[in-house]
């Protein structure tokens, strides 16, 4: 079945900072729809008073990697974007995918060794059996 | 112009908090400005130390983050217990009973730590005994239920295979390595309550079957299948019947299992061979069962090649070859659900 990867979304920003007027209007209107249709992400919201780091989204994975997204200078739409995709993203490190397939099963009637339309010692060959 | 210097001071701040929230926007100005932050955004902590402190010093401090002992998720900042066992049973899509599903979190070693924990801050014994149950009752049930589930499935796919095989496919399915390794990657490590961290495989192992207990209690014992199914039989995609079961006689099983559907002895012959007089020979040999081929497989010597070919058979008799169909993951039907009720515990 699918489980969601994503295991919370840490919202951290600042209450009274210029650049976080996005993540404060995404708090004000969009983070309970967010929360409601994402039942399985916890989201945290903490805004930390005074002058602190930049409005910073962090996500945690299942697999355990953490990735922060800065929200500074973004609209709440914006922020409310960038949360589901990071809700529908796995865990795994955005790397660059060496190739763009994959396949489990490479050979279906079994890979060519050197022994494969070769007959094997057993097969008598003989003069030909006269038809019945 | 000091307006657009401190919005200018706030663009370039660093993403780093800690002890630059002390620095003065004055002081902080000209060093802020020349030392804006390099560092790419997903990797950079919230506790390292601001560009305004010296170089060393800040080597020498994330040095000393870097070392410190790695800590439960619970004791970081942002945890809500309650929350996050409510968003656990979301992601499984799983109603579960909360309190037996707290229940289930909660292993022996944790109550033992606590009430010693108490006992030597010096509390009467009223309040040492904690008023929590631990999970060894629901853990019990639940590898019970899984182990009978798990069996009753495999004797349905695979009606051919031995009781010793069914057996040890099911030993290997809830054997301590498989289901930690499930556990971890569902963030039960996280809400898990023990006593060391990270929490050692046979706590993870307990607690998984803990939480299928609690799901048998809450749900009953259709979605409680279902869920086994799902989360672990996959973990036999890719593996081989001989990996996980252990056969030292081949041959002799394989004999066995002929003279009960009554086929002749199988007579090995060599098939094809490649390479005899060098290091690395190739032997294929054949089982041919009234001159009948039954399998053949390679191998480097005879004897190993012979081995290897009563293994084949034994995989094609069993019907546990590659080419089988896949499980079947689709929903089970309404007719089938009160058998299952009733054959299983």
């Amino acid at each position: 079945r699918y489980v969601r990867q994503l295991q919370r979304l840490q919202l951290l920003f600042s209450p009274t900072a210029a650049d976080a007027r996005g993540a404060r209007e995404f708090v004000e209107e969009a983070a309970q729809d967010f929360a409601r249709q994402h039942p399985d992400v916890v989201l945290y919201v903490s805004p930390h008073s005074g002058p602190g780091p930049a409005p910073v989204l962090r996500a945690e994975y299942l697999n355990g990697t953490v990735r922060d997204e800065l929200i500074a200078s973004k609209t709440s739409e914006e922020i409310a974007q960038l949360a589901i995709k990071l809700a529908n993203q796995s865990g795994l490190d955005i790397i660059r995918i060496r190739k763009p397939f994959h396949t489990d099963n490479p050979s279906v009637q079994g890979q060519w060794h050197p022994l494969t339309n070769k007959p094997s010692i057993l097969t008598v060959q003989g003069p030909r059996l006269q038809p019945q | 112009p000091a307006m657009a210097a401190r919005l200018l001071l706030r663009a370039a701040r660093p993403l780093l908090a800690g002890t630059g929230r002390g620095a003065g926007l004055g002081t902080g100005l000209g060093t802020a400005l020349s030392t804006a932050p390099s560092t790419a955004p997903s990797t950079v902590p919230s506790t390292a130390p601001s560009p305004e402190k010296k170089r060393w010093l800040r080597a020498y401090l994330e040095l000393q983050r870097l070392q410190a002992p790695p800590q439960r998720r619970s004791e970081k900042p942002n945890w809500d217990y309650h929350a996050e066992i409510q968003a656990f049973s979301y992601r499984l899509q799983e109603n579960f009973a909360l309190d037996l599903l707290k229940t289930a979190f909660v292993n022996p070693c944790y109550i033992e730590s606590e009430e010693a924990r108490r006992r030597q801050l010096g509390l009467d014994k009223d309040a040492v005994a904690l008023q929590l149950q631990d999970n060894s009752g629901l853990a019990e049930r639940g590898l019970r239920f899984a182990r009978a589930y798990l069996a009753q499935c495999f004797e349905g796919a695979y009606p051919e295979l031995p009781a010793k095989g069914v057996e040890a496919l099911v030993n290997f399915l809830t054997s301590q390595e498989l289901v930690s390794y499930v556990a971890q990657n569902l963030s039960v490590q996280d809400l898990a309550l023990c006593r060391d961290f990270p929490a050692p495989p046979d706590v993870l192992q307990r607690t998984f079957l803990a939480v299928i207990g609690a799901l048998l209690e809450s749900s009953g014992p259709e979605r409680t299948g279902i869920f086994v199914r799902d989360f672990l039989i996959p973990q036999l995609i890719g593996k081989d019947l001989f990996e996980v079961w252990e056969v030292v006689n081949p041959m002799g099983l394989l004999l066995e299992e002929l003279t009960k559907r009554n086929i002749s002895a199988p007579e090995p012959r060599i098939t094809r061979q490649l390479g005899v007089s060098t290091v690395l020979p190739v032997y294929f040999v054949g089982l041919y069962c009234d001159k009948k081929i039954l399998a053949e497989g390679p191998g480097e010597t005879l004897l190993a090649a012979e081995e290897e070919a009563a293994r084949v058979a034994l995989r094609k008799l069993y019907g546990y070859t590659e080419n089988r169909r896949p499980w079947d993951y689709s929903k089970p039907k309404q007719g089938l659900a009160a058998e299952k009720a009733i054959s299983s515990n």
